[in-house]
């Protein structure tokens, strides 16, 4: 921070997808954009160019939409870039006669009705039935670099 | 009924015979892996039958499948074992008889495993009874076997009856002892037994063995069948010497002292070769010493090398390689075996050894050549063993001696001719791995090491002989011209694991060897030193920038960590002192200026200041150079920067010296320290600000270097007046580039800077500091949390990265709390407490800052907790439950929809971080009981810690799922909190509601079915705490546990049991039925017997429920008495009191020696 206040600043949303980050600064947990999908770091290790030279990491990671493994090495001096990832809770207000869509409730009061169900099958069993017994179910959903998904989901007991 | 088979009927036959088949075929089967799982149902179901002896020697006898037989003895072993109580004492005696006749009858056939896996069963059979036996029923069988080893019954039986003897000699060292669950106390009578009683024994028998088959062995020219008697018998002599001697040490030890049992175990921490000690004691001198028993084996090994060349023999032959073990075994004999009348002897003993091993490494070129040239080494190598073992038993001057009468020169000298020899062919071939070279370098520097280390804590007075001190300095110097050629040989191999850390510590344990050496002649070596230094570093200078540096500069690396081995030891927590060598050497300096150690260490604080400068630094200083300069610089000025001057060091002639105080002023507070301190900081402060991304250069610099200073209170005082600190903690409060630091370096350097603060005049002066240095932290974190577009805001990668810094930095300075320091990091997360809680809301999906979050919290309640008064008790109890609600309320029923297994197991593991931060937090408010320095008086209104903490448990059990209580650091921390809890505060528990409490329960219950000891005693401690609680409180009337205990009928009508009913249900089902450790019976008797005073009727039924079930009226009476004995044997009262738990405790493991053996067979 300099002396001057640190300024918080909203980026609007979606104009800046990723942000530059020094690569010895991500760690495991953290996330970083590698051939230009957003992953989840799950193992980092350090080694250098010879045995004189700079320090390098070398990264592990998922893509958060695909599962697919992706590896990287970079410069540990050297910055990487690391998506924004953002997630908000909506609630679940009913599922489509189809079987795979939803329909969200959004904070402001409107709607949105373009994300899939998962794929997997107890999941999907266990939300339509939790859903059919008339519980409060909260979906999370998670967007990064202009993808977004469904990631987490969870009952809430009526307060 | 095991010696009446030969009576029984042809029915009797035939069904041996198809059980022989049905073992023969599951045998085979198992062989063949055909349906494995029933075939090995049918050998278990041969193991637990009960009584399956005569099926056994049946098939011993009779199956020609060797690996039914197999079967059938370890049958008859489990079945004894088990039954072993209640066998009469014919039939114990009967079946070890057998199983002895049984190996000698077929001693010469094949099938080997068969016979020792017979024989181990009658050695551990044997132990079994081995306290029961009268002499002279032992004395049957070791006559037996004493005329087999004496060679009247030829030599298959000789070998079968030493065989035997390794068998019993194993079972009987506690080391590889069968548990036979007994408990320690047997197996430590049965060892003292044998110790005093039959160990030297057998040792003469095998010795006349062993004699009886030499003069076949050393007339014959080829390999003959004495061979594998000889052999066995000096494997044998060898595992007797290496017997644990305890009981036979002379009156004046008469205690035996656990902790020093050997000589001088100062020293085995640094050694890596094994090197056991043997101390049988007096009385085995004339087995030993007196009866030439040693020339004996020097002649038989001689005569085995001249017969290398014939067939059947060579160096590596078995009968070669054990004579030469028992020689190296046999230089390490000591203690009172030697007459104290004849101090002559041990020298004696030990120079036939030597002479006899010197021909294996002497004239050492020559030997090395012939091992480069195809020859083994292994030969060689048991010669550097032997030497280690002699310098075990004697001290330098002495060992230096014993060549001298033979050889012009002394062993010193030797020892090092040897080892630069190795250190030769070391370097040649530098390049594979695990030649015989590195194993032979190995244990020559534990000869040094282990000869240099008595001098070294001597207090400086004791010094090598002259000539030993030049073979030292020369072999040093050697030494570092090896490594420094290895260096710049390996300076361009790009290792992959090149972790600086790791391959510091690797090299550790060899460089401490290596300056034990240099300190043994200090006057040659720290010039020697200091001249290849400034060597080196002329030459980086002079080549800059027209040569590769590479190869100087890993030349210099080596050399820094050599030198910082010499200097100075490692500190690890306590001071490190001066080294003696050290401090007492160099006596005509008189001038600071001159003292080679000042002048070695100013020539490297001179070269490691030129980092500062920006072109040196990227011409010269490379991140892995920096490393060992921070190393170094951590590791010296810990033992020389500021000495206090009070210090008290080394002995008081040292005192005197002044060379020593030329040494000890010098880098003090009036002298140049002032300056190397600050040279030190500004280093510190350049490694962090211009190695961006260098990970290990930072931690290194923070950890280490950094920490350690601060540590020092007097250095605190200089550190703050210093302008180079004010520019460090300045930067660290406002400078973005020291953001760049990893989350580690972030939290250690605040840790630092905090801790620093004690240099300041007063209590104020310190909280004002901290609270100057971590204003900003504090406020960006308010600022953030009150911004009106958090939820947004937060999600930037940026801004994720801002906090997790913040975090740590906070987290950094909590753990630095001390009383002065106190109040000013309170303050800061109290000003951080509602921002956390907002936090904790808006990156409930973001694990990795949650974590940072739970982690500061508890370390700051760590912190603060026993200095707090009521009020502010109260508040931090309220923040840190809402902490817990909230933290529930987000995870509780939360379902992660990732597809990747491997996302998902990181979320897993993730959560049981949390949740062990979690438990660790309620740990640390319970400690406020314990430990509390506030002002307050008992009497002011507080807050109930107990309450407090069972509520926090009831919000987090749910989260703790029986599948994350397998993560075993998870499982030990619940457990131990619910064991303190119950044990501190049963009444508390029994004011839960009864889902609470049932719920707690549950877990208890679990974790009495886990594996870990360690778990099951902490919940048995639970339910002693549990049951002791409700006994002591009813008999007082009132109400214990109330409902809990009494059970309940719900509105089904269904009865449910009280809980301490169910327990003792489980407990007693437990101990009778089920594999435990025996270590856990006494915890487990604790926890029994306040459970029976609770429910006697319970108990009551469920004995007679159990003797009901046995269909043996034998064994009924027996476990009816054994009951009965239980509870009254031993004057048992009812009072939960010590005298009382010790009875039961007693009275538990009686019990279950006597009647777990039926109770467990089907």
């Amino acid at each position: 921070m300099s002396d001057e206040e640190h300024h918080f600043e909203s980026s609007d949303a979606g104009a800046s997808k990723t942000y530059p980050q020094q690569a010895g600064n991500i760690r495991k947990g953290g996330y970083i954009v590698i051939k230009g999908r957003p992953c989840k770091v799950v193992e980092v290790s350090t080694s250098k160019t010879g045995k004189h030279g700079h320090a390098k990491c070398h990264f592990v990671a998922i893509d958060i939409f695909t599962s697919k493994k992706l590896e990287d090495i970079v410069p540990s001096s050297h910055n990487c870039d690391v998506p924004h990832v953002n997630r908000v809770d909506y609630q679940l207000i009913d599922i489509s006669e189809d079987g795979f869509y939803v329909s969200l409730l959004t904070d402001n009061g409107s709607t949105k009705d373009d994300l899939k169900l998962p794929t997997d099958e107890a999941l999907l069993t266990q939300l339509k039935s939790g859903f059919e017994e008339g519980k409060d179910i909260v979906v999370s959903v998670m967007s990064a670099m202009g993808e977004e998904q469904m990631c987490a989901l969870k009952e809430v007991s009526p307060k | 009924m095991f010696n009446g088979i030969a009576g029984g009927g042809a029915e009797d036959l035939a069904q041996l015979q198809s059980t022989m088949r049905a073992i023969e075929l599951a045998c085979s089967y198992i062989q063949i892996n055909t349906n494995p799982a029933a075939a090995e149902a049918t050998i278990l179901s041969l193991h637990q039958s009960p009584q399956p002896y005569k099926a056994c020697r049946f098939i011993l006898e009779n199956s020609q499948v060797a690996a039914a037989r197999f079967q059938a003895a370890a049958a008859v072993k489990e079945a004894a074992i088990r039954e072993w109580s209640f066998l009469s004492t014919e039939d114990k005696g009967g079946l070890i008889s057998f199983c002895l006749g049984y190996v000698m009858q077929h001693a010469n056939s094949a099938d080997a495993y068969v016979f020792s896996k017979v024989s181990s069963v009658a050695a551990q059979l044997m132990k079994r009874g081995w306290l029961e036996f009268t002499p002279a029923e032992k004395e049957v069988f070791f006559y037996q076997i004493n005329q087999a080893i004496l060679g009247s019954r030829g030599l298959d039986v000789q070998f079968i009856g030493i065989h035997f003897l390794e068998s019993l000699v194993s079972e009987f060292s506690p080391s590889t002892s069968s548990a036979m669950s007994l408990p320690r106390e047997f197996h430590e009578n049965c060892r003292k037994s044998l110790e005093q009683n039959y160990l030297k024994t057998f040792y003469s028998w095998t010795q006349d063995a062993a004699l009886s088959v030499t003069n076949k062995i050393v007339e014959s020219n080829s390999d003959v069948p004495e061979v594998k008697v000889c052999n066995a018998a000096l494997r044998l002599m060898y595992q007797i010497l290496n017997w644990e001697f305890r009981y036979s040490k002379g009156g004046t030890k008469g205690s035996i002292n656990v902790f020093s049992d050997g000589i001088r175990s100062d020293t085995s921490s640094l050694r890596k070769t094994e090197c056991v000690i043997v101390q049988p004691g007096a009385a085995w001198c004339d087995v030993l010493l007196s009866s030439s028993h040693v020339g004996w084996l020097i002649n038989l090994y001689s005569s085995l090398r001249q017969k290398f060349a014939l067939e059947g023999y060579w160096l590596d032959c078995p009968v070669a390689v054990s004579a030469r073990k028992l020689i190296v075994q046999l230089c390490s004999l000591a203690g009172e075996v030697f007459p104290s009348n004849n101090a002559q002897m041990q020298e004696q003993h030990l120079l036939l050894l030597l002479s006899g091993v010197l021909p294996w490494i002497d004239p050492p070129d020559v030997i090395s050549k012939g091992i480069e040239e195809g020859r083994s080494g292994s030969e060689m190598i048991d010669g550097c063993r032997a030497l280690l073992s002699i310098a075990t038993v004697t001290n330098p001057v002495d060992f230096d001696r014993l060549l001298r009468s033979i050889r012009p020169f002394g062993t010193l000298t030797l020892l090092s001719l040897l080892m630069g020899e190795v250190v030769k062919v070391l370097l040649a071939n530098s390049n594979d791995e695990e030649t015989w070279s590195y194993e032979a370098r190995d244990i020559l520097l534990d000869t040094w090491t282990t000869l240099l280390a008595s001098m070294d804590g001597s207090g400086g007075n004791a010094w090598l002989p002259p000539e030993g001190m030049h073979a030292a300095a020369s072999l040093f110097s050697l030494i570092a011209e090896s490594e420094l050629k290895l260096a710049s040989a390996s300076a361009t191999t790009d290792e992959d694991d090149a972790d600086c850390l790791a391959s510091v510590s690797a090299m550790d344990e060899r460089l401490g060897s290596y300056a034990l050496i240099a300190r043994a002649a200090v006057d040659a070596t720290v010039p020697f030193l200091t001249k290849l230094f400034s060597d080196r570093v002329a030459r980086l200078h002079q080549g800059r920038g027209t040569v590769d540096p590479t190869e100087t500069l890993e030349e210099v690396y080596s050399l820094l960590l050599i030198i910082g081995h010499v200097l100075a030891d490692e500190g690890e927590g306590e001071t490190a002192l001066v080294p003696d060598a050290l401090q007492s050497h160099f006596v005509d300096v008189v001038e600071a200026g001159n003292h080679p150690v000042v002048l070695l260490s100013s020539s490297i604080v001179k070269f490691a200041e030129q980092c500062l400068d920006a072109n040196m630094r990227s011409s010269i200083f490379s991140p892995r150079l920096m490393e060992a300069v921070i190393w170094f610089l951590a590791r010296w000025s810990f033992t020389y920067l500021m000495l206090p001057e009070d210090r008290n060091l080394g002995s008081n002639q040292l005192q005197s010296l002044p060379s020593r105080a030329c040494l000890f002023t010098f880098f003090n507070e009036h002298n140049e320290g002032k300056f190397v301190l600050d040279i030190i900081v500004r280093i510190s402060l350049t490694s962090l600000m211009s190695y961006p991304g260098e990970k290990d250069l930072q931690e290194l610099t923070c950890h280490q270097l950094l920490h350690a200073l601060v540590r020092r209170r007097n250095i605190c005082f200089h550190l703050l007046s210093l302008d180079s600190w004010r520019n460090l903690a300045n930067a660290f409060a406002n400078d973005k580039s020291l953001f760049l630091l990893n989350g580690v370096s972030q939290r250690s350097l605040a840790q630092t800077l905090v801790l620093s603060a004690y240099g300041m005049r007063s209590s104020d002066a310190s909280n004002q500091y901290v609270k100057d240095l971590m204003a900003h932290m504090t406020s960006s974190l308010v600022d953030l949390a009150n911004n009106s577009d958090l939820k947004n805001l937060a999600q930037q990668p940026d801004i994720i990265m801002l906090v997790s810094c913040v975090l740590e930095r906070l987290r950094g300075a909590a753990s630095a709390t001390e009383p002065r320091t106190q109040r000013a990091i309170y303050e800061m997360g109290l000003s951080v407490m509602n921002p956390v809680i907002r936090l904790l809301e808006v990156y409930k999906h973001e694990s990795a800052v949650i974590y940072l979050l739970l982690k500061f919290v508890v370390d700051w309640v760590d912190g603060q907790i026993s200095y707090l008064e009521a009020h502010e008790t109260t508040g931090v109890v309220n923040f840190c439950m809402s902490l817990l609600q909230t933290y529930s309320s987000h995870n509780i029923g939360k379902i992660s929809l990732s597809l990747s297994s491997t996302l998902l197991n990181e979320a897993k593991t993730e959560k049981y971080k949390d949740l062990r931060a979690l438990l660790q937090l309620l740990s640390h408010l319970c400690s406020k009981d314990m430990v509390d320095f506030s002002s307050d008086s008992i009497e002011t209104q507080s807050t109930n810690i107990s309450q407090v903490v069972f509520f926090g448990l009831h919000i987090i059990t749910p989260l703790i799922t029986l599948e994350l209580l397998k993560y075993p650091k998870l499982c030990f921390d619940y457990f131990s909190l619910i064991s303190h809890m119950l044990e501190v505060y049963p009444e508390t528990l029994a004011q839960l509601n009864s889902d609470a409490f049932n719920h707690v329960l549950t877990t208890v219950d679990f974790g009495l079915h886990q594996q870990d000891v360690d778990i099951v005693t902490m919940c048995l401690r639970a339910l002693k705490a549990l049951a002791s609680y409700h006994y002591k409180e009813t008999k007082d009337g009132n109400t214990g546990l109330g409902s809990h205990a009494a059970g309940h009928t719900d509105t089904n009508g269904v009865f449910h049991e009280g809980i301490l009913s169910r327990f003792l249900r489980t407990l007693l089902q437990f101990l009778l039925f089920e594999d435990y450790s025996t270590d856990l019976v006494s915890t487990a008797a604790d926890a029994l017997f306040p459970l029976i005073l609770c429910e006697p009727n319970l108990y009551q039924g469920l004995g007679n429920e159990l003797i009901e079930k046995q269909g043996n009226p034998n064994f009924k009476t027996r476990l009816a008495n054994a009951l009965q004995v239980l509870t009254t044997s031993n004057q048992l009262s009812s009072s939960l009191d010590r005298v009382n738990y010790q009875r039961f405790r007693k009275n538990l493991n009686n019990f279950l020696i006597e009647v777990r053996g039926f109770l467990k067979t089907k």
